[in-house]
């Protein structure tokens, strides 16, 4: 899971440090993309059934490229119109979330999915557990989604940190007044993060949806634990996103297993470490200082 | 009947929400969170066997304390993180409420046991809580809660709100305490939420998890952004409109077979883009009804003359992280007198100021008034309050506000309970209320302004903006009065007016720090020069002696830091 919050959070984080805007949509986006992907796929009654390799490949495909066309949506529709009214931006946000999970919700009716892994990672080992020594057992789903959701995370970080564009990026992220006056196409530039954060959305929605029932509501869930990942890891900050995903994931499970606690508190733990941090460190809690702007 | 009722009670938590969001321009999107803490919370109470009136009460106090501790984390938070903040706390009450059946009775919900009735036996009183009942309670308290908000926006709390609305570090710099005003006020929508849950719950007879998802804090949003802004009938307009949309969204799962649920979540974001997009002319429109300039209160008198102060500054050290931005600034500041702080960019002008307004702590070193030390830094209101007040170097308008009303709110005083005292009406709160209306008319007057009291500060001249920015700090009575660079973007003829403005302000015996780069306006605007460079004071005296200074000409001309003499 906590792979799957980092690059949540990456998307969020990345989105955040150009724009300066808390993209309230983006955990929809995650569900959104999945199931617009399985919508074209494999149609309104989705079973977990393995995929051909050819659907696969366009399940894959169409779920990253719906979350990059949702993201981008997002932004055109919901951002760039209320960029000086933070009131207007953050309803607009979460109205966006609501229109993708109700307007999802009129062609899925049920109330949760199974959903088909295109990424075959069960099929790593013959039954889809990997023994341990001392006879433990570990799904092999979750080292696939760890490794291809890290190798995933680390390229993007080091095209944001090696890239023209993401020069450009890190230019906007600094300053957007400034960037403009050397030529940089702010408006351009900020539209290809949205891309990469709804694609990077789209891929987590990919990794996380097998292997459990993914209902339309677990979106906005989902974003929030992204959020979460990425205040623990300074808000801003695209390697901090991933590391306090990790950790995110970490505490997490180790709730749920905790017999004092229990699966009642998968949601309500990482929810209250949001509202605790952005009470306590609302910049994050690996955040520099920086000079107040007045 | 009983869906009357229950708009009522949904319109309630609606006016407690738009004191939040309208009034305060704080975005909060968890009230269906609290609104669940009122009717869980009474259900709860009942089944454990406390009378139903305790119970209420009980819930009520438990949503308003929640409130009020989660504005003490949130009070800090800027705008979007504060909107982050709530709308994480809305979706935690709802895992709270989904993950926990024991709390919240599971999908089923918590039942009352039937039949509703009051029954005191102390007061003799017995009552059968038919939906009539509900409709008559729920309806008074919506119309004390509409009076309310109507009365406070008129009064000293209305000038607080509006500060609040339209620009908190205004609001701060003017000695409003913008952290606590936000406690009380998301403390008081918090409980207005309960009170509606807890009527809600009692009404229905069930209370389930279903109808107190985040959903409801969306449908609450959109009824106060319907209207918006600080306007009682609001929420009125805007639940109306929520009203229509069940109906409208189970005809539509009816003609389109699509589940109710969904079209109504379709639905509400649907109207909440309209709202969205429809603000900004509807704010327009609204906002073009203006009363007529009303009459200058007071203005003939002059701006009365103070205690002359000083202000002392010995050894001060302050940095932004590793970067050491004073370096023990000693600076002395005497009333009667204008004192111009000089020294090339980043010598630590405006730290100094910001140090001398509590905005920023110093590390070391030591500032007093008078002799005495100053309050801790941390909160420029409390400074205001011992008389010191600074500007913004940047032009800070409140742009929705008559530069009447934004002296006016730089006019408060320290006054125990004046917003509760307005509401009451009571003779003490009607001498202040008018003594404040003068005090913001005499400030306005003494900057030139006074033609200008009913203007659109937004489309008044750059000169006069920043002229009204030094208006707003004469008000607050402060005796020290810090401007950083109240000269930028000046005319030259707006320029001559600062001068007079300065000068006025200094001969009614109040001390003047002003921060400059124009050596020529300075010559003419102060009495004493200080020179600061790479974080130190390198020279003070008057304006020729300090021009004419040879370590002064060096420090201008750029060298580096080891040939400034220590």
């Amino acid at each position: 899971m906590g792979a799957v919050y980092g690059l949540v959070g990456f998307g969020f984080s990345l989105v955040y440090r150009l724009t300066r805007v808390l993209a309230f949509a983006h955990g929809d986006i995650v569900v959104g993309g999945v199931f617009l992907g399985v919508l074209a796929v494999v149609g309104r009654t989705p079973v977990a059934a393995p995929l051909s390799p050819a659907a696969s490949v366009e399940l894959l495909v169409l779920a990253l490229a719906a979350g990059a066309a949702l993201s981008a949506a997002g932004y055109l529709l919901t951002v760039r119109p209320f960029r000086h009214d933070a009131v207007g931006w953050v309803a607009a946000g979460v109205a966006a979330g609501l229109l993708v999970r109700a307007g999802l919700g009129l062609a899925l009716p049920a109330g949760a999915y199974a959903v088909p892994d295109p990424l075959h990672l069960d099929a790593l080992s013959p039954d889809g557990v990997l023994r341990l020594p001392g006879g433990a057992t570990l799904p092999v789903r979750v080292l696939g989604v760890l490794a291809v959701g890290l190798a995933v995370a680390v390229l993007a970080e080091r095209f944001v940190v090696r890239s023209r564009v993401g020069l450009a990026m890190r230019a906007v992220a600094d300053d957007s007044d400034a960037a403009t006056l050397v030529g940089v196409a702010t408006g351009r530039v900020v539209l290809v993060a949205f891309v990469l954060a709804g694609a990077l959305a789209g891929l987590a929605g990919v990794l996380n949806a097998p292997g459990r029932a993914l209902s339309l509501d677990a979106g906005v869930i989902l974003g929030l634990k992204g959020v979460a990942a990425a205040l623990l890891g300074g808000l801003g900050s695209v390697r901090g996103a991933l590391a306090g995903g990790l950790v995110l994931g970490v505490v997490e499970q180790a709730a749920v297993a905790l017999p004092a606690l229990g699966a009642a508190y998968v949601d309500v733990v990482p929810l209250a470490i949001l509202v605790v941090v952005l009470a306590l460190r609302p910049q994050g809690l690996r955040s520099a200082y920086r000079v107040p702007v007045e | 009947m009983t869906t009357l009722a229950a708009d009522l009670y949904l319109l309630l938590a609606a006016l407690g929400l738009a004191l939040s969001v309208g009034y305060a321009g704080l975005p909060m999107l968890g009230q269906g969170a609290f609104v669940a803490v009122g009717a869980f919370g009474t259900a709860l109470l009942d089944r454990a066997g406390l009378p139903l009136g305790v119970a209420v009460l009980a819930a009520v106090a438990v949503g308003g304390v929640t409130g009020y501790v989660v504005a003490y984390g949130a009070a800090r938070l800027e705008g979007a993180l504060l909107a982050l903040a709530t709308w994480a706390l809305a979706w935690l009450g709802y895992a709270v409420l989904v993950g926990f059946p024991g709390v919240s009775g599971g999908s089923q919900g918590l039942v009352r046991p039937a039949p509703t009735r009051l029954v005191s036996p102390s007061l003799g009183v017995e009552l059968t809580l038919t939906p009539l009942v509900h409709i008559v309670a729920a309806g008074v308290l919506c119309v004390l809660v509409m009076a309310a908000l109507a009365r406070v926006e008129r009064g000293p709390g209305g000038l607080d709100l509006a500060a609040l609305r339209e620009g908190p570090l205004v609001a701060d710099a003017l000695g409003v305490p913008v952290a606590r005003r936000r406690r009380v006020v998301l403390a008081t929508t918090a409980a207005l939420g309960a009170l509606a849950g807890a009527g809600t719950g009692v009404l229905q007879g069930v209370v389930a998890p279903a109808d107190y998802s985040p959903l409801l804090s969306l449908e609450l949003l959109v009824a106060v952004l319907l209207v918006g802004g600080a306007r009682w009938w609001g929420p009125v307009v805007g639940v109306a409109a929520l009203a229509a949309l069940p109906p409208v969204a189970d005809a539509l799962a009816r003609t389109s077979g699509a589940d109710p649920g969904r079209s109504r979540g379709v639905l509400t974001a649907a109207l909440l883009v309209a709202v969205l997009a429809l603000r900004g002319p509807l704010r327009r429109r609204i906002g073009r009804r203006r009363r007529n300039p009303a009459e200058l209160p007071g203005c003939s008198a002059g701006l009365g003359a103070v205690r002359p102060p000083v202000m002392a500054a010995r050894g001060v050290v302050a940095s932004y992280g590793a970067l050491r931005a004073l370096d023990g600034v000693d600076l002395d500041i005497r009333g009667g007198e204008v004192h111009a702080l000089v020294g090339p960019n980043g010598s630590g002008k405006s730290t100094l100021l910001r140090v001398l307004a509590g905005a920023l702590p110093a590390d070391s070193g030591a500032i007093t008034l008078d002799g005495a030390p100053v309050p801790r830094a941390g909160s420029q209101a409390a400074r205001v309050r011992a008389g010191v007040v600074r500007t913004y170097q940047r032009t800070a308008l409140l742009p929705g506000l008559s530069p009447l009303r934004q002296a006016q709110i730089g006019a408060r005083r320290p006054s125990p309970y004046a917003v509760l005292r307005h509401l009451l009406a009571t003779p003490s709160s009607r001498g202040e209320t008018s003594a404040r209306e003068a005090a913001g008319a005499v400030a306005l007057a003494s900057c030139g302004l006074a033609a200008r009291a009913d203007a659109v500060a937004v489309q008044l001249p750059a000169g006069e903006q920043r002229l009204l920015q030094v208006a707003r700090a004469v008000a607050t009575g402060a005796r020290v009065l810090l401007l950083d660079e109240p000269a930028a973007g000046m005319s030259g003829a707006e320029r001559a007016e600062l001068v007079t403005v300065v000068h006025r302000i200094a001969g009614s015996g109040r001390a003047v720090l002003v921060v400059e780069h124009d050596m020529a306006l300075v010559g003419r605007i102060a009495d004493r020069v200080t020179v600061l460079a790479a974080g130190r004071a390198i020279a003070s005296g008057p304006p020729a002696a300090v021009r004419a200074d040879p370590v002064v000409r060096r420090a201008y001309l750029g060298n580096d830091r080891q040939e400034v003499p220590r």
